[in-house]
């Protein structure tokens, strides 16, 4: 068990004849995810690491209807139409690597995922693994291990080296998560949370947090109801306001989004939150 | 970002919603042209920052002399830190109400919001959170238009009735359409003076609108707006390198250089830095994939600035691979012969390629490579971030 991949989701790649998005489909394939094709409009009936590439989605579900889950590497200005196509022709789940979205195309086509019954990861997430099983993005990969560990978390790096720390502690994670960066993303973290707290492979749940929007205190009271242990991750809170931090969310706006307002909520509702990344493993062995 | 007041004016007259007429002036001399019967005016200044009013930058003018005082005052000082671009010199109006008017994202609902309230001309910060039943809201779906009577319902909300509803309501909506058609994140209208005469006009504008769709608005480059600047302030020189160069960077006041790859981590590392003793110099980010150029600017503007000591480095190859980053920085080197030291860590898909590439270097010219040290996935990040404060404080680094 895991959330959202595990070794027998059938994925497919949304820009697969793309340079990074052939690399890393390569990479996704060498690792055991089960990638069955790819689309690019326009470049139908080519291979890329042997799967077949489909002119559309609704032809590439045609032709492989037990596809689910799709991983989006389109550029900025075309993710809105991916997206689209991908929730009407009836795909589940969908990763959207792409970055620096415009926010009004994901307000949509975050609502159309959500009338559709579609989870949308991103955009701006580094992707989501399963370690052991299956992973859809760009994740370095030997990072992760298998373990009983949900992460969820708003910055790719981050998930990086929270995955690092616990591998140095001997942990590993069920289910690691980009949720993205940007202001509008596809997930909130209590959705996330409420999949782990469901999951019978999860044991405790990491929530990476920064500075930006309010997505952070949303999600908090839903942990007072949660069975398993929370631990928090706040960055930013040496940031500056008014500075858009690198990733288009990651900013505060009229006092808006700080650190602090996102660490009171979680302690207030049950989390313990780390100051440092080598406090999160530390934090877990005390709580688990 | 951010645009000014007179861009953001100059946006809403476009939409037709009525602004003073205004003389935007960077000298004196320039008053030339502004006839006599102008006056009485007020002397705005043009800074991409809020509380202009408060901190002097706006004032009221009787006449030429007067103006010119103030133009000289306002254009030779900083405003709450900020830069000051040039002076908005506008029609007094004589008004005998001020509303405000408003349109954002609601990022938790995930709705786009039409916010009104008769509390005009203050600030709405603390307003709304001291009186927050005085400013009514109106929800609209991301695909949804906005519709006149969405305007009317606001404007009696606030308090409007007759002819007045409509031209309040005439305005909120208008100004949904200026910020729909513009990738708004925030428009707003602090204050709307309302005249004797029951005629309205705009006498402020905030304008923040999203800087990744400004590729399709052309509009934007018409007024002169090349894109890339904060939610407040203008960009330093070191963030206007970084913005040509194609990455964002943010200018802070320490002597550790940040060279963090992801964006997540370059905001948890200036953390790290700060809760470890030090304090960092900059924020930057590499985005996905960074071209062997990109890295090397990035490099290239720590070592440029005199106030960084050392530079703080971290790779943990997704998208950007170690290989890749190893080349830059062997060749950045090479080309550079830089004299700070480089503390830095290296891990992630094809790190031993990259471990390769840098060692080979290594062997090449020790000397050259002696302040550089790049840690494997076995150091903690964190003890590489202690060791870089240790070593801006060798350098005579601040703190």
């Amino acid at each position: 068990m895991a959330i959202l991949i595990d070794k027998d989701t059938k994925t497919m790649v949304q820009g697969i004849t793309g340079k990074n998005a052939a690399v890393h489909t390569g990479l996704m394939i060498e690792y055991g995810t089960d990638v069955v094709a790819g689309v690019t409009p326009g470049k139908g009936g080519q291979e890329v690491h042997g799967k077949p590439v489909y002119d559309t989605v609704a032809e590439l579900k045609d032709n492989h209807p037990e596809v689910t889950l799709s991983s989006i590497w389109v550029p900025a200005r075309f993710t809105r139409d991916a997206v689209l196509e991908a929730v009407d022709a009836g795909i589940e789940t969908i990763v959207i690597i792409t970055e620096t979205i415009p926010i009004h195309d994901m307000l949509l086509v975050r609502k159309r995922a959500k009338e559709a019954g579609v989870t949308l990861l991103g955009g701006n997430t580094p992707g989501l693994i399963s370690p052991g099983q299956a992973m859809v993005g760009m994740l370095p990969v030997r990072t992760f291990t298998e373990g009983r560990i949900g992460i969820a978390t708003r910055s790719g790096s981050l998930l990086y080296y929270v995955a690092n720390y616990l591998d140095h502690e001997g942990m590993g994670e069920s289910t690691a998560a980009g949720m993205g960066g940007d202001p509008i993303i596809g997930t909130n973290f209590d959705d996330l949370l409420r999949m782990f707290e469901a999951d019978p492979a999860t044991d405790a749940v990491v929530m990476h947090g920064e500075i930006g929007g309010v997505l952070e205190e949303m999600a908090a009271p839903y942990i007072q109801e949660m069975s398993k242990p929370v631990v928090g991750y706040i960055t930013g809170r040496f940031a500056p306001s008014g500075k858009r931090m690198g990733h288009a969310g990651a900013l505060i706006e009229g006092g808006l989004g700080t650190a602090a307002s996102k660490i009171e909520a979680l302690e207030k509702n049950g989390a313990r939150v780390a100051e440092t990344i080598s406090d999160i493993p530390r934090l877990l062995k005390e709580m688990l | 970002m951010r645009l000014y007041e007179f861009e953001g004016k100059e946006i809403f007259k476009r939409h037709g919603i009525p602004v003073p007429e205004a003389y935007l002036v960077t000298t004196a001399d320039e008053l030339a042209s502004v006839p006599d019967d102008f006056y009485p005016a007020m002397a705005k200044a043009q800074a991409l920052v809020g509380g202009r009013g408060k901190a002097g930058g706006i004032v009221k003018v009787g006449n030429r002399e007067e103006a010119a005082n103030a133009v000289e005052r306002i254009m030779s000082t900083r405003l709450r830190g900020y830069d000051v671009a040039s002076v908005l010199l506008e029609k007094m109006e004589e008004v005998t109400d001020e509303v405000y008017v408003a349109v954002t994202i609601d990022r938790a609902a995930h709705k786009l919001v039409l916010i009104g309230s008769h509390m005009g001309g203050v600030d709405v910060e603390t307003a709304s959170k001291e009186h927050p039943e005085a400013f009514h809201k109106i929800w609209l779906e991301p695909e949804q238009e906005v519709e006149p009577y969405m305007g009317r319902e606001l404007a009696h909300r606030m308090g409007f009735s007759g002819k007045q509803m409509a031209a309040v309501g005439g305005i909120a909506t208008k100004l949904y359409k200026a910020f729909k058609a513009s990738d708004g994140k925030l428009c707003e209208i602090n204050p709307i003076g309302v005249k004797a005469d029951g005629s309205l006009v705009a006498l402020d504008a905030v304008f923040n609108m999203d800087t990744d769709a400004l590729y399709r608005h052309p509009e934007f480059k018409e007024l002169g707006i090349e894109g890339g600047r904060h939610e407040e302030g203008e960009l330093t020189p070191n963030e206007e390198k970084a913005r040509d160069a194609g990455f964002p960077y943010v200018d802070l006041d320490g002597d550790i250089g940040t060279f963090p790859g992801g964006a997540g981590f370059g905001i948890a590392s200036i953390d790290l830095i700060h809760i470890y003793g030090g304090a960092a110099a900059n924020f930057m980010d590499s985005g996905g994939a960074p071209s062997q150029e990109k890295l090397r600017a990035m490099l290239g503007l720590l070592l440029d600035d005199p106030k960084v000591k050392v530079i703080f480095g971290a790779r943990f190859g997704g998208i950007s691979r170690c290989d890749d980053w190893a080349t830059a920085v062997v060749q950045f080197i090479h080309e550079n012969q830089p004299k700070k030291p480089m503390i830095m860590r290296m891990t992630g898909n094809m790190e031993e390629e990259g471990r390769r590439i840098l060692e080979e270097a290594k062997a090449t010219d020790p000397e050259l490579f002696a302040k550089i040290k790049v840690y494997p996935y076995t150091t903690p990040i964190e003890e590489v971030v202690q060791e870089a404060i240790a070593v801006a404080k060798a350098e005579g680094g601040g703190a």
